[in-house]
């Protein structure tokens, strides 16, 4: 279609303006800066890269070692081990939901000064962002190398993701049972009972049910600074090279992360969800 | 069962209200399994033998270290800037390899760019299987295959990154509308010429934005990676603490802390530009 068909007769259009292309000057910046950092980092990192031409290699080579013939003897021992692994999730869990469900109460909106708010808030991100390890190494002075120790590391932890989530979640709660409470005369912790938490108890219990997740693999973890468990027991094999051991430990593992994973998750969603809709039966 | 009759005639049987009286005894079996489960895992033996009269002992000669958390060593400072310097360079090596496999793997694992449901199953499943075993772990047998330093810490990484990005690629693929793609297949673009012209520029932002996260998370992994041999703050954690050494340990933890809140940071602007 030419521009002379739509021109109304009497009347010059003015030409049209096409915009300036969009500037791109920062995000080839942004590239240009993380290209530079990544080659950097390649080239200055002590590597011997030429190690890296038969890792291939020696890496089936170890994947058969451990996989061709697990010792199955060594089953109900890495068993046991998991058992304790998973017992450590699960105490730290239930402390870490002892202590944090009533510091979320305090940490949000509505129930406690600001200073106090804020202080708890500091320190749940303080606290998360202190790998568990590195807690389970601070505390074993006072516990010793015990999957109490374990326990208490992943305590700790959970008090920092479940207190961040917790308090998130109350503030999230609508507003109107709240205020009927108060406006009924409730007391704070009526306003708790009645208000907030018909709300978000789904939520809470989802949030407990995925740190005893995050738990069951962290655990495997601390086992590796000798507190017990499976990764106590991955650590002394790997350094005596039993591969087949090795190989039958981390089939444990993936097994019984990947059940418990699935087991939760679906906890999870049918608290989160409700139960599946269900027909009417016609008749 | 009580019977309702629609507008157009036809009787519908409604299913019993579920009892409130079944309930409360469900919650309170619940309950109970929850408490029993607990005293077996704190159970002397069985369980984290939790015996708290060894932590009473214990107490005197623990709190004296846990006081000296409180006073870091700043002398120690030069002697860890190497290994900071290897734990970031960790991480980002880790990243970028983990990032540049992962996303031609993400468009292999989503419905709408790979119909093939056997590859794409096969993928899914080594994946879930790799991501089932914690990084740590990863590090602490590959440094016995390919010996002490940043490499095994660095393959522990890729492996770990490589089974998220995917993951959560894969389902924004999946999440996406799937117009654009049916447009390109309609004009004739084989399956490889839709996922590069349609599938990759469409993902492209929630594959830095899940790349950003995951280097979030590696930061604080590869700080501890060393504790296990494979390079970088964690070699000299473990050195300080066959030590006791808890006031160069305070020091190397509040390097940790301020590297995690400065990556935090920086990678949380940068994410809420590309969202």
């Amino acid at each position: 279609m030419s521009a002379a068909a739509t021109t109304i007769p009497g009347r010059v259009r003015p030409p049209l303006a096409v915009p300036a292309r969009p500037s791109r000057w920062r995000s080839r910046l942004a590239s240009a800066v993380v290209v530079a950092v990544v080659v950097l980092a390649f080239w200055s990192v002590q590597i011997d890269w030429a190690r890296l031409s038969h890792l291939p290699a020696d890496i089936v080579r170890y994947l058969w070692l451990m996989f061709h013939a697990p010792t199955w003897a060594k089953l109900p021992e890495a068993l046991f081990q998991t058992w304790r692994s998973v017992a450590m999730a699960w105490a730290g869990t239930v402390l870490a939901i002892l202590v944090a469900t009533p510091l979320s109460f305090v940490a949000a909106r509505g129930f406690a000064p600001a200073p106090v708010r804020l202080a708890l808030r500091g320190l749940f991100s303080l606290v998360r962002a202190v790998p568990e390890i590195i807690t389970a190494i601070i505390i074993l002075s006072v516990t010793g190398l015990t999957p109490l120790t374990g326990a208490l590391a992943l305590a700790v932890g959970g008090v920092g993701t479940l207190g961040k989530w917790g308090y998130e979640s109350i503030e999230g709660v609508p507003g109107g049972p709240i205020e009927a409470v108060r406006a009924a005369g409730g007391s704070t912790s009526q306003v708790i009972r009645w208000g907030v938490w018909p709300a978000s108890a789904p939520e809470f219990l989802s949030f407990w049910l995925y740190r005893f997740e995050i738990n069951v693999r962290a655990s495997a973890v601390l086992g590796l600074i000798g507190v017990g468990g499976i990764g106590d027991m991955l650590t002394s094999y790997t350094q005596y090279r039993e591969w087949p051991t090795v190989g039958v430990l981390l089939i444990v593992v993936v097994v019984v992360t990947i059940s418990i994973d699935a087991a939760s998750g679906a906890l999870r969603r049918r608290i989160m969800e409700g139960a599946r809709a269900r027909a009417l039966d016609e008749q | 069962m009580s019977q309702v009759v629609t507008a157009d005639g036809r009787v519908l049987t409604v299913p019993p209200r579920p009892r409130g009286r079944h309930r409360t005894v469900l919650a309170w079996v619940a309950v109970l399994a929850v408490l029993a489960v607990t005293a077996l895992t704190m159970a002397p033996r069985v369980g984290i033998d939790a015996d708290l009269s060894a932590v009473a002992g214990h107490w005197r000669n623990g709190a004296s270290k846990i006081v000296a958390l409180l006073a870091p060593d700043w002398a120690f400072f030069p002697r860890t800037v190497e290994p900071l310097v290897q734990t970031l360079q960790m991480a980002v090596i880790a990243t970028a390899i983990g990032a540049v496999v992962s996303l031609p793997l993400s468009l292999w694992a989503a419905r709408p760019t790979n119909p093939d449901r056997w590859s794409r199953g096969a993928l899914r499943v080594l994946l879930n299987i790799v991501r089932a075993v914690p990084e740590l772990l990863y590090a602490a047998v590959l440094v016995a295959m390919v010996g002490v330093g940043a490499l095994p810490g660095i393959i522990a990484l890729v492996l770990f990154d490589v089974g998220i990005i995917v993951k959560l690629v894969s389902e924004q693929i999946e999440a996406a509308d799937t117009g654009p793609l049916e447009a390109a297949t309609a004009a004739g673009g084989t399956q490889l010429q839709v996922n590069r012209s349609v599938a990759v520029p469409d993902v492209l932002p929630g594959f830095l934005n899940q790349t950003l996260y995951v280097l979030e998370l590696n930061v604080r992994a590869s700080a501890v990676l060393g504790l296990v041999g494979a390079g970088g703050l964690g070699l000299l954690i473990d050195a300080v603490r066959s030590f006791y050494r808890y006031d160069q340990l305070s020091l190397i933890i509040l390097e940790i802390l301020v590297v995690v809140v400065v990556i935090d940071s920086a990678s949380a602007a940068i994410r809420r530009r590309l969202v």
